[in-house]
């Protein structure tokens, strides 16, 4: 389970970074009070357009960034007090993190299978498993910096899962794939799901998040604008399909300002 | 602890399956080394060459007849040219078209002969262009041995016999003249190098990698990999410390090898120190000097990995670390130029005291005091940076800006 409680997440800006952004204030506020809820056996989407804080929450889930207020729970874990426990318990994937493209995907996965304390037997079997399903057997010997940009994306996937974790979060995780293997990305999601498992996704994809999620929180300037499955959303909105709801709470929110 | 194993097998692991790396690392500033010292050692020994097959062109004024004799009698061949106007021939000089002017006073062999005690001593006067080498060379020939050589036989036709003349000699027949440590000496010779391209080698052996080690991974997104992961931050620290201690401390190991077996090459560029370049050491002064290396092995990677660790790319994390090269540049160069023995405190300052010690080990003269609270030193600060690296680790703006 992961819990969010009032989480906020204040970045402070150096001088060009204010430049850019036209401002004269030094801090950007990336995620604003927000507190929602993920349970296990469903995929919780995060929906929101590029800049809402999406990817800023999922980071603060993986511990990767500290919340400036408010607190997260993992399973259990604390992200700031128990921030190891917490890595344990997760596979995270974002587009920036990367593997190192001097290695192979074998390699990158026996590491970092045996950075999670995988026993030797259980990594051969889930890199079977994962590198049959991913198709990624045929180039697993090769360099990483020699694979396509699919073929890399799969061999991430792959490896942020190899300790099997209870916990999914995967920030965009269909970005630059090709249909075919965004489905079958797709797909595994939804066999974790089936396995039990806590899947946490972010997108600005309207048809791959009402396809997918069980749950949806749309984010909008670091806000929780609305929460619901898909038809509780619709029935929200008096609307026909997810694009048009996000548009009615977009235009609700941008219209109080 | 498992962490620190693993990323310490993958970084070196990094650098031993690639190929270019591999060479870029320990085989080619290596092979430069050689290849710059042969160059220079073969441009000096033709330069010398060649000095001394030219054939000096020279002005001889008021030859006296003996001194025309004495040069045919000589081995070396001069190009005796017929006299021009002074000025012609200080110009010549200057030019460098000339080598020598030799003016002797008029009547030469007549004025020695009738030498009476209280007349003015006859003057011999030799012009020459001392920026020139063939030149400055042909001076000292012509100065130093032939005319040298005149005199006696001049001094010989008044006096006689010449030994009436000498009062008493200075080692001419003495084989045991030099008396000293010959192990002292070697060292000496060796401490005054080897310490200087020991602390530079291993520094920037360990600059190229390290900075990439830290900065790279930032740059290529590879370092969140490693912090979602479940090892604690300083595993992954020290994991990378070791592994690019190691790595430098190859690197210096291989570039001390090839120096010292290189040396031949190096004595002949740099004349006269080929007797001191013998390599002898003691058991006890490998334990010193390995102990030495490790520590500063250690500190060396520290601070690359401390200047890094602040730089978004490698190139940023160069230029943070170029400073600290220079000053251990700086530094080496110091302890190659300070004949004076350092006090004790000097032995606590790091860096500068394993430069000193370092020498001290070479030449035998240090003691185990001395030693230990130099190891120590480097070893503390070392420490204390990597305390400072973890710190940064756990700070998300240096990290995952």
């Amino acid at each position: 389970m992961i819990e969010i409680k009032h989480l906020t997440k204040v970045y402070k800006l150096n001088k060009k970074q204010m430049q850019e952004l036209h401002t004269k204030n030094n801090k950007k506020t990336a995620v604003d009070d927000l507190s929602l809820t993920a349970r296990p056996g469903e995929i919780y989407g995060l929906l929101g357009p590029n800049g809402a804080g999406k990817t800023t929450t999922l980071r603060c889930i993986a511990t990767i960034i500290k919340p400036t207020k408010g607190e997260i729970y993992v399973a259990g874990h604390e992200v700031q007090k128990e921030s190891e426990q917490v890595r344990r318990k997760i596979g995270f994937l974002t587009s920036d993190i990367k593997l190192d493209p001097q290695f192979s995907t074998d390699y990158m996965f026996d590491f970092f299978g045996r950075l999670h304390e995988v026993p030797e037997q259980k990594l051969k079997e889930r890199k079977e498993e994962l590198f049959t399903y991913f198709g990624i057997k045929e180039f697993a010997h090769k360099q990483i910096k020699e694979l396509s940009t699919g073929m890399k994306q799969k061999a991430a996937i792959a490896v942020s899962l190899v300790h099997n974790p209870d916990i999914v979060i995967f920030d965009e995780p269909t970005n630059g794939l090709d249909i075919i293997t965004a489905r079958s990305v797709m797909d595994y999601l939804r066999k974790l799901k089936a396995e039990g498992k806590l899947v946490i996704v972010s997108t600005h994809i309207m048809s791959e998040a009402e396809k997918l999620c069980d749950r949806i929180g749309m984010i909008i300037d670091g806000k929780k604008a609305a929460e619901g499955t898909v038809e509780e959303l619709l029935a929200l909105t008096h609307t026909d399909d997810l694009e048009d709801a996000f548009f009615e709470i977009y235009k609700e929110v941008k219209g109080e300002e | 602890m498992r962490g620190i194993g693993e990323i310490f097998k993958k970084e070196i692991a990094r650098v031993v399956k690639d190929r270019k790396m591999l060479f870029s690392v320990f085989l080619l500033p290596a092979l430069l080394m050689v290849g710059i010292m042969s160059l220079t050692s073969n441009l000096v020994s033709n330069m010398e060459e060649d000095i001394d097959s030219h054939v000096a062109v020279i002005y001889v004024s008021n030859m006296p007849e003996s001194f025309q004799t004495l040069l045919d009698a000589g081995e070396s061949a001069y190009d005796i040219r017929s006299m021009k106007e002074e000025e012609q021939i200080k110009e010549e000089l200057k030019k460098g078209e000339a080598d020598l002017w030799i003016e002797f006073p008029e009547n030469l062999e007549s004025q020695v002969e009738n030498y009476r005690e209280g007349d003015r001593i006859p003057q011999v006067k030799v012009y020459y262009n001392p920026s020139e080498d063939y030149s400055s060379a042909a001076y000292q020939e012509i100065s130093g041995q032939v005319l040298e050589g005149y005199r006696q036989m001049l001094l010989q036709n008044r006096v006689g016999n010449l030994e009436q003349l000498t009062v008493f000699t200075v080692n001419s027949d003495n084989p045991e003249m030099v008396v000293q440590d010959d192990k002292k000496a070697n060292g000496k010779a060796l401490g005054m190098m080897l310490p200087y391209f020991i602390t530079i080698l291993l520094f920037a052996g360990a600059m190229g990698i390290g900075t990439d080690m830290i900065a790279g991974e930032k740059e290529r997104g590879t370092m969140a990999s490693l912090l979602v992961s479940p090892v604690k931050r300083s595993s992954i620290v020290l994991g990378k410390v070791f592994a690019l201690m190691v790595i430098s401390g190859i690197s210096s190991l291989i570039y001390v090898v090839v120096m010292v077996a290189s040396m031949p090459l190096m004595s002949k560029a740099m004349a006269g120190t080929e007797s001191g370049m013998k390599m002898e050491i003691t058991l006890e002064q490998g334990v010193m000097l390995a102990g030495i290396l490790i520590a500063l092995a250690f500190l060396y990677s520290t601070l690359i990995i401390l200047f890094s660790v602040f730089a978004k790319s490698t190139k940023e994390a160069s230029t943070y670390v170029m400073p600290a090269y220079l000053l251990v540049l700086v530094i080496g160069l110091m302890s190659m130029f300070t004949s004076k023995a350092p006090s004790s405190e000097t032995y606590f300052i790091p860096l500068y005291n394993s430069a000193i010690v370092l020498k001290g080990i070479l030449s035998d003269e240090v003691t185990w005091m001395q030693f230990a609270s130099t190891l120590l030193s480097n070893l503390a600060l070392g420490a204390v940076l990597t305390g400072v690296i973890v710190k940064a680790f756990e700070r998300e703006n240096v990290m995952a800006p």
